[in-house]
């Protein structure tokens, strides 16, 4: 399972798909840009610019830097959310690429910069968006970065809950310790026992949070259809994507054919079935 | 060039957005029931089956918190990693005769994973936050939000609703299509402001005194940073200047409860941090939250009223030995600790045992006689491991729910099922001197 | 003549009362509390910028000037129940301890001041948690009577920091003004710290320092001669070091783009001017309008802070905004002679 893999950063930075451009100045020491990186870097600005939510989220900084302050990610990592809002609020498209490289991934989203701005920015918000823009447009880092949660994905894509109890296996989550998986070496039953264990039916399961129905899971991803998630979820890995869709395929045939099923009982409690969907 | 009067007019239109004295945040509950009038949405309204109990919000606003016929949305992290959250909640409704739908027909709010790795839109989570309203409405169950998360993004996302109509009509488009329609509900309720709401009932029924035990507090951030106008303050807890929630209720308990520097520190969870950047989460939640906590409040328990906050403050402990930081304070939600007050079983309903760091000393504080309750866990796990019936707290989904969202109605328990309260005030339990 | 009502018996009612008597006309000057002098009294403030006089200095010879003065009537633990209007004054019932006595003013000067912000609301540092964690009006008590020392352990400090635009210029919790004086009473406190006691270092974290005009001197002073250390940034959080025994401050410093983390021994907190409760008492009186954000609005703020626009009725000092003593006791002055040409008209 690859929900923990985690890979060096370092190792990570020096990986560059084309010739980088003819030597500039470089006074700030950023990282230097390919030809089609800063294309996309430009066209990602403009988009992030004209979002609504800019103009929303963005109201005005005295620099005060209260909410690096108070941000939990500023302690660990070289990370400020008053960067990141002077990037919003006077950047240009190379200090966004910059940020995109990895600093948008720091952010906890716990909204405590929102709480203590002065000012009334939506910090944390226009840091999703700039984490939307890099995601829909396949941003190479950020494919890194998110690599870890294709299981993740594939549970949240396809019935809606983002963890399930088989997710918490032991020797991934060793730090967690003995207990927190409920493990069989400490109670001396399987997994499922421990779940069935839990006085709720639809908490009866390994492989996801909850038991989803399956028409609640179709409606779940003609969601994702329709409002552009599974296109953004393309541009960051079409086969995982495709994956999807095939799953969702199968789901499909399955709500078909329980829809005969069990003709009768729904028409005894809903009405016709042909207006029965999924 | 902006004249004078156009600069000072901007100025106050930005302040009026965040305005702390309360008279200039909209107030989104008139703008709902102005579109309802004018057909580009339903309210889903509390009714007086309901029973519903009123509040003060930060601006002094009054909010009506549903206590019956509640639709339970649950959290896809508490039911994954800390099941006896929700199975706590459910049992204190059975106990106070509080009728409830708990069924498969239900979706995260998948904002975990929006602020984890932002594959998704604002459009996107407005829809499956309008499509679980749209489901309690239609059972005629008022929603009940488990998650701090998903109080904090279907409060957003209710705003967005109302506030932006061309994602309004996206979104009613989408569930027109699937045979649904845009529901809003008339408040957006977190289960601890049920918990709250309760209070009277719960602590009438409380068997086991919580006078012995001193609590610390972690208020979840989604909770009260989002959207702070929807969350409950009230006078009796930190004079107005924090959340009633859970604070209130663990008071009323006679708990002690203790105050630490941090407070307002987030628990390190990040969505993201805690899957793929654990060292991250563990080092913050036991640098900032659990010592402190420890160190300066003195406390025997850390109680929280979030998913992520539980699961980060609590699974990172084990660990923290490794970096000279043995804490192991036990942490739980209030409801597990309001179940465990009111008598429920240590294992088979707070489901202690997937807490990673032990709470035997809590319990024995307590005065609850664990070891007792364990070996019968121990025996119910044999028996269901030799095919043995699990317990249920309420009547199991029928096989044609795997499949269908059918509208059975509401049938799940009914109040004459409730305990009465036990007539004899609770005796302190063995406490401990000096505190 | 009826008596001109003067509220408030701060800097500015004092010195409204003072020149009031001065120009022979009647007063009654009502104050809620029991003492003279406002503010200042009450936080026993010390020493005023910017050139350092003791503020006994300043306030003793107007409370002189009030105190048995036979033209002035004067009423502390007083406050005016209602007011109505009648004639060109107004009739007011002026409520004492155990008595209620209904009285005609020809004019009325509002000097109702201002509250310190109450630092608990701005949870992050402590207040109110940390003994250690003082209001910047606590600290002026302890300089005053030259016991600067921990409140958690009677020792005294060797390091102090000061943060400054504590409930100021903050729409969080709704207060988006600056308070005029925290940048330079707090440069003030160092200063007269590192006069006294040399050891102990001085940092001040500042967004903006804004000690305007021949205050600025102070400024550059306070590096220069006393080796004040200034840092640019906010103060977000305060916890306690290993063994609890002292305070560190956790912050950025904005100019280096760096955290900042340093123990302290006593952090003090500029806290900001916020209405007084007697002045949205008087707003509600005298029909006065507010503000946004709490203070009585004059008729032409572009032009002075004096004139209300409503008949008879003037303002002084901080009720109308953040004000510095001085600026108090001018409006003092300008707000009495305004009172006194329209009871004489």
């Amino acid at each position: 399972m690859s929900v923990v893999a985690h890979l060096p950063r370092r190792v990570l930075s020096l990986v560059e798909e084309e010739a980088p451009d003819p030597p500039s100045m470089n006074l700030t020491g950023r990282e230097r840009m390919t030809v089609s990186d800063r294309t996309l870097a430009e066209q990602m600005f403009t988009e992030f610019r004209q979002d609504p939510r800019h103009h929303e989220f963005v109201l005005g900084c005295l620099n005060c830097g209260e909410c690096t302050t108070g941000c939990p990610a500023a302690r660990f990592y070289d990370f400020s959310p008053r960067e990141m809002l002077q990037i919003a609020q006077t950047g240009d498209a190379t200090t966004l690429w910059d940020a995109m490289q990895e600093k948008i991934w720091a952010c906890c989203q716990c909204y405590t910069c929102n709480m203590r701005c002065r000012f009334g920015n939506d910090i944390a918000g226009i840091i999703s968006v700039m984490r939307e823009l890099s995601v829909r447009h396949g941003v190479e880092a950020t494919r890194r970065t998110l690599s870890p949660f294709n299981r993740s994905l594939t549970l949240l894509m396809t019935v809606g809950t983002q963890v399930s109890s088989d997710m918490i296996q032991p020797d991934f989550f060793r730090d967690w310790g003995p207990f927190a998986a409920g493990s069989e070496q400490v109670w001396g039953v399987s997994a499922e026992v421990m779940r069935k264990a839990i006085p709720l039916d639809v908490l009866q399961t390994t492989t996801s949070s909850w038991e989803v129905s399956v028409q609640t899971s179709l409606e779940l991803f003609r969601i994702y259809e329709q409002t552009g998630v599974l296109d953004m979820l393309r541009g960051l890995d079409p086969d995982l994507t495709e994956m999807l869709v095939d799953l969702i395929e199968e789901r499909r045939e399955e709500f078909t054919e329980a829809r005969e099923r069990y003709r009768t009982e729904i028409e005894r409690m809903h009405g016709p079935v042909a207006t029965f969907s999924g | 060039m902006l004249n004078a009067t156009q600069i000072r007019q901007v100025i106050e239109e930005r302040t009026e957005r965040r305005h702390g004295t309360g008279k200039k945040v909209v107030d989104v509950r008139e703008e709902m029931d102005r579109l309802e009038d004018q057909g580009e949405l339903i309210v889903h309204r509390i009714r007086p089956e309901n029973r519903p109990v009123e509040m003060k919000t930060l601006f002094g606003w009054t909010k009506r918190i549903p206590t019956n016929r509640l639709w339970h949305h649950k959290s896809c992290g508490q039911c994954g990693n800390i099941p006896g959250y929700p199975s706590s909640l459910l049992w204190v409704m059975n106990e106070t005769g509080r009728s409830y739908l708990n069924e498969p027909h239900q979706t995260s709010c998948t904002a975990w994973n929006y602020h984890g790795t932002a594959t998704s839109n604002p459009v996107a989570l407005a829809a499956v936050a309008a499509r679980n309203f749209h489901r309690a409405y239609e059972t005629d169950n008022f929603p009940l939000i488990h998650c701090g998360t998903s109080f904090g993004d279907y409060k957003e996302m209710r705003k967005l609703l109302v506030e932006n109509a061309e994602i309004r009509h996206k979104v009613r488009d989408v569930l027109r299509s699937m045979d649904r329609d845009l529901v809003l509900p008339e408040e957006i309720v977190h289960y601890s402001e049920w918990v709250q709401a309760m209070t009277p009932e719960i602590v009438a029924r409380q068997k086991i005194a919580a006078s012995g035990v001193v609590a610390t507090v972690h208020e979840p951030c989604h909770y009260y940073k989002m959207v702070p106008e929807d969350a409950i303050y009230d006078d009796a807890v930190y004079q107005g200047q924090r959340p009633a929630v859970p604070t209130g209720i663990l008071l009323a308990l006679g708990a002690t409860v203790a105050d630490y520097s941090t407070w307002y520190d987030c628990c390190g969870f990040g969505f993201r941090h805690i899957l793929s950047e654990r060292e991250f989460s563990r080092s913050f939640a036991n640098l900032r939250k659990i010592r402190p906590m420890v160190e300066e409040a003195h406390s025997d328990v850390a109680i929280t009223s979030d998913t992520g906050c539980v699961t980060t403050l609590d699974k990172s402990q084990w660990i923290g030995k490794a970096h000279g930081q043995p804490y192991l304070l036990p942490v739980l939600s209030d409801i597990q600790f309001v179940a465990l007050t009111m008598g429920a079983h240590p294992y088979k309903i707070a489901q202690l045992h997937w807490h990673a760091a032990p709470v035997d000393r809590l319990l024995d504080r307590l005065g609850i006689d664990w070891r007792t309750a364990k070996t019968e866990f121990l025996d119910y796990l044999r028996q269901l491991k030799s095919g043995g019936a699990p317990e249920l707290l309420h009547p199991p989904r029928e096989d044609i729910e795997r499949f269908f969202a059918i509208n059975k109605g509401q049938v799940l328990p009914d109040e004459t099922r409730a305990t009465p309260p036990p007539s004899p005030v609770p005796v302190p339990s063995a406490g401990r001197g000096g505190r | 003549m009826n008596p001109i009502l003067v509220l408030g018996a701060g800097p500015a009612g004092l010195s409204a009362a003072a020149e009031l008597a001065s120009l022979g006309a009647p007063t009654l000057l009502v104050e809620k509390e029991s003492y003279l002098g406002g503010n200042p009294t009450r936080w026993h403030y010390s020493l005023l910028a910017p050139d350092l006089r003791p503020a006994e200095e300043i306030l003793g010879p107007l409370i002189q000037r009030v105190e048995h003065n036979p033209k002035i009537e004067l009423h502390t633990g007083s406050l005016i129940a209602r007011a109505e209007p009648e004639g060109k004054g107004y009739r007011v019932s002026l409520q004492s301890k155990d008595t209620v006595q209904t009285r005609e003013v020809s004019a009325v000067i509002l000097a109702t001041g201002f509250d310190h912000f109450d630092s608990r609301r701005k949870f992050e540092y402590g207040y109110g948690h940390f003994p250690d964690v003082l209001d910047f009006k606590e600290l002026e008590g302890m300089i005053h009577d030259d016991k600067v020392l921990r409140p958690s352990d009677g020792k005294p400090p060797r390091r102090i920091a000061w943060i400054l635009c504590v409930g100021s210029r903050d729409i969080q919790i709704g207060n988006p003004w600056c308070c005029r004086m925290g940048c330079v009473v707090s440069i003030k406190q160092a200063v007269e710290i590192r006069q006294k006691h040399p050891e102990i270092d001085a940092y001040i974290y500042y967004m903006d320092v804004r000690t305007y005009g021949l205050w600025e001197d102070l400024y550059w002073k306070s590096m220069q001669e006393y080796g004040v250390k200034f840092i640019r940034g906010r103060i977000g959080a305060v916890s306690l070091t290993e063994g609890g025994k002292r305070l560190i401050a956790t912050g950025e410093d904005t100019i280096l783009s760096r955290p900042t983390e340093v123990p302290f021994d006593l952090i003090v907190l500029a806290s900001g001017m916020e209405p007084g409760t007697g002045t949205k008492e008087a707003s509600e009186l005298f029909h006065v309008p507010v503000g946004p954000e709490g203070f009585l609005t004059p008729k032409l703020s572009d032009m002075n802070t004096i004139d209300s626009g409503l008949p008879g009725i003037y303002f002084a000092g901080a009720a109308t905004g953040p004000k510095a003593i001085p600026d108090a006791i001018t409006e003092g002055m300008g707000a009495a002679l305004r009172a006194f040409q329209y009871a004489r008209e």
